[in-house]
């Protein structure tokens, strides 16, 4: 390939410009990085959060037992050498389960994050800058969704559908719609009136036009920020629903149901119980710290920009 | 301000009755068959045809639903399904849905109450310490303590109480009740777990509400000058600044009230505390579709009503809001 002699002064043309592009990029997300870790409390996030993911790359194949091997011969024994976190009820290996664990509630938030980001924005673009009779039909949908706690509308929703992986993401994202769509609404408020989105009103621009080009650009730290508080939500309402039996079927490791299955026997085996619940709440502790970190960022990046 | 208040009001109303028509929506298309699930699957399909009849449940959703809600308004919310019992011949009603809901009700307001008794002081205190003694360790100290709290799920917090306080110091039980239908007011001690737990989730938000307000009035001009005339910084800082400070605290303990009703979800199920939380887990999995309609509807209601004060505090509380 052309792209590893790309960097070279000689090279020009297409291929060039699109690998310096990368590159610049790149070093831009490196240099952003960094500034997040650059406070104690940016660093334990991501650093958290790092492990997190590369359990959801890997656990599943570095974890030392098959997580849903039964071994009869092993039943609650307490953490040791050959079993650190211990063993279950059916002799399954608690560690093996801790790691391979992180794949579906990881995978499952960022999913239902995103879809509740998507419809979210859309919806509240459509009621903060068309407004009018669509701003009332759109918002008093919101509030009847609202009116509901997070979780009851999530168990009602599942209840309903049936507990499957892609109904848990559908329901927990229409959990999060409302939310997003009211941030997002009252940003967009504020933006319509700004003379940069009139100007491009004027020159005869597109709604959606301005929408991608004007108005998210502008909103763009408040979505990131929203994004991170959301995924935390996602997390603890989804950990919440497989503890509740609604979510993650058996035999798959899934943290909040390995809490649920451990609580009768949370006399003898503690070490059940004990160790997903460390996982969950290090999992939302990394999510809380890195959006904290990220709004200090961007606020001070923009302070930076208006001044 | 009237206006306002009976706009909001309204608003509520409606709302309301949108919420009755999706929780109709919802339980109605569940999957099973209500009759099968009363009579067994033994029964023959003309005692079945016969029971649907006797219920209603032949009649268009659009009359099922007008019945239902029409019992609503006057108070009757219908049977539950699991709780009679059915023999050879004849089967016995299920108890009330109302009376189930009073009942269950009142244990889940004992156990909101003794959060909030735990929850609220503890919280305000942390809160004013960490924004007086700001940036030094005991403000980080409360920063970590509330951020691993924030962080948990409620199940979480709850297991990990039980682990404590059960399995190692074996100072109180692990289950929060034997007998499913006896009053918590006998047995004080079994509130303990759970209302620690939903204390400690709470406590979190409203001490970082309490430290962010708290250090804005301290900045204030009002606390520097009384400062400046020779107060005790003690009583500048409980007299003058904690009172303005408590605004937006009073908000966010009235949001709690609303949290609540869906932490006692988890928590009630957690501890098996006879509340209205673990009167959902209980109709969902045991398909029972009037207590279902009427449970969800009951805590929908409550924390609508509770996050429209939330909303009312802060604007009676805070002149610079219009009333819009």
């Amino acid at each position: 390939m052309t792209q590893g002699v790309s960097l070279a002064p000689a090279q020009h043309g297409r291929v060039g410009q699109a690998a310096a592009v990368r590159a610049h990029a790149l070093a831009a997300a490196i240099r952003f990085l960094l500034r997040i870790a650059s406070t104690p409390t940016g660093a334990i996030g991501l650093g958290l959060l790092t492990l997190h993911l590369l359990l959801v790359l890997l656990g599943p194949s570095l974890a030392p037992y098959e997580p849903t091997a039964l071994n009869l011969r092993h039943t609650l024994e307490a953490p040791s050498a050959a079993f650190p976190m211990g063993t279950d009820n059916s002799g399954r290996d608690v560690l093996s389960r801790v790691m391979a664990g992180a794949r579906s509630i990881v995978l499952l938030s960022i999913a239902s994050t995103a879809l509740a980001m998507v419809l979210g924005i859309l919806l509240g673009l459509v009621a903060g800058y068309l407004g009018g009779w669509k701003d009332e039909v759109v918002m008093r949908g919101m509030d009847v969704l609202m009116s509901f706690p997070a979780l009851l509308l999530a168990m009602l929703v599942l209840t309903m559908l049936g507990p499957a992986n892609a109904n848990v993401i559908l329901a927990t994202a229409l959990v999060f719609t409302p939310r997003v769509a009211r941030v997002v609404r009252s940003v967009v408020l504020e933006l319509r009136t700004r003379e940069f989105v009139d100007a491009a009103r004027l020159r005869g621009e597109s709604t959606v036009f301005i929408w991608l080009r004007e108005i998210l650009p502008n909103a763009s730290a408040v979505i990131l920020v929203e994004t991170g508080i959301r995924l935390s939500y996602a997390i603890l309402l989804i950990a919440s629903l497989g503890f509740l039996g609604l979510g993650v079927q058996p035999p798959t490791p899934d943290w909040g149901l390995m809490v649920s299955e451990g609580r009768q026997y949370i006399y003898q085996a503690w070490w059940m119980v004990f160790f997903p619940s460390i996982a969950i709440g290090s999992l939302v502790i990394a999510v809380s710290l890195l959006t904290d970190r990220l709004e200090q960022v961007l606020n001070a990046q923009r302070s930076f920009e208006g001044s | 301000m009237l206006r306002f208040l009976m706009r909001r009001l309204a608003l509520l109303v409606i709302t309301l009755w949108l919420t009755s028509v999706c929780i109709f929506a919802v339980t109605a298309v569940l999957p099973g068959d209500v009759a099968t699930m009363i009579l067994g699957q033994s029964a023959t399909p003309q005692d079945l045809a016969t029971l649907r009849r006797q219920m209603g449940l032949d009649q268009p959703l659009l009359v099922q639903y007008l019945r239902w809600f029409g019992g609503v308004l006057q108070g009757d919310l219908g049977h539950s399904l699991r709780t009679g019992g059915c023999g050879v011949q004849f089967c016995t009603e299920g108890v009330r849905v109302s009376t189930l809901l009073v009942q269950r009700s009142t244990n889940s307001a004992l156990l909101a109450a003794a959060a909030l008794l735990i929850g609220v002081p503890i919280s305000v205190g942390l809160g004013v310490l960490a924004a007086v003694r700001r940036d030094t360790w005991i403000d980080r100290l409360v920063a970590v303590f509330t951020l691993a709290w924030i962080s948990m799920p409620e199940f979480v917090t709850g297991v990990l109480l039980i682990i404590v306080f059960s399995t190692w110091l074996r100072l109180l039980p692990a289950l929060s009740i034997a007998n499913p239908n006896a009053s918590v007011l006998d047995s004080l001690h079994l509130l303990i777990l759970p209302a620690l737990t939903l204390a400690l989730v709470m406590l979190a938000h409203t001490a970082r509400m309490t430290r962010a307000s708290m250090i804005e009035e301290l900045r204030s001009n009002y606390v520097r000058t009384a400062l400046l005339k020779g107060l005790p910084r003690r009583t500048v800082i409980f007299k003058h600044a904690l009172r303005n400070a408590l605004v937006p605290t009073a908000t966010v303990i009235a949001m709690n009230i609303g949290w609540l009703m869906g932490g006692l979800i988890v928590v009630e199920t957690v501890f098996a505390y006879p509340g209205l939380g673990q009167l959902v887990t209980f109709a969902i999995s045991s398909r029972d579709v009037p207590l279902l309609q009427g449970v969800a509807l009951l805590i929908a209601a409550v924390y609508s009503l509770s996050n429209l004060a939330a909303d009312l505090i802060y604007t009676y509380l805070n002149p610079k809001i219009r009333y819009v």
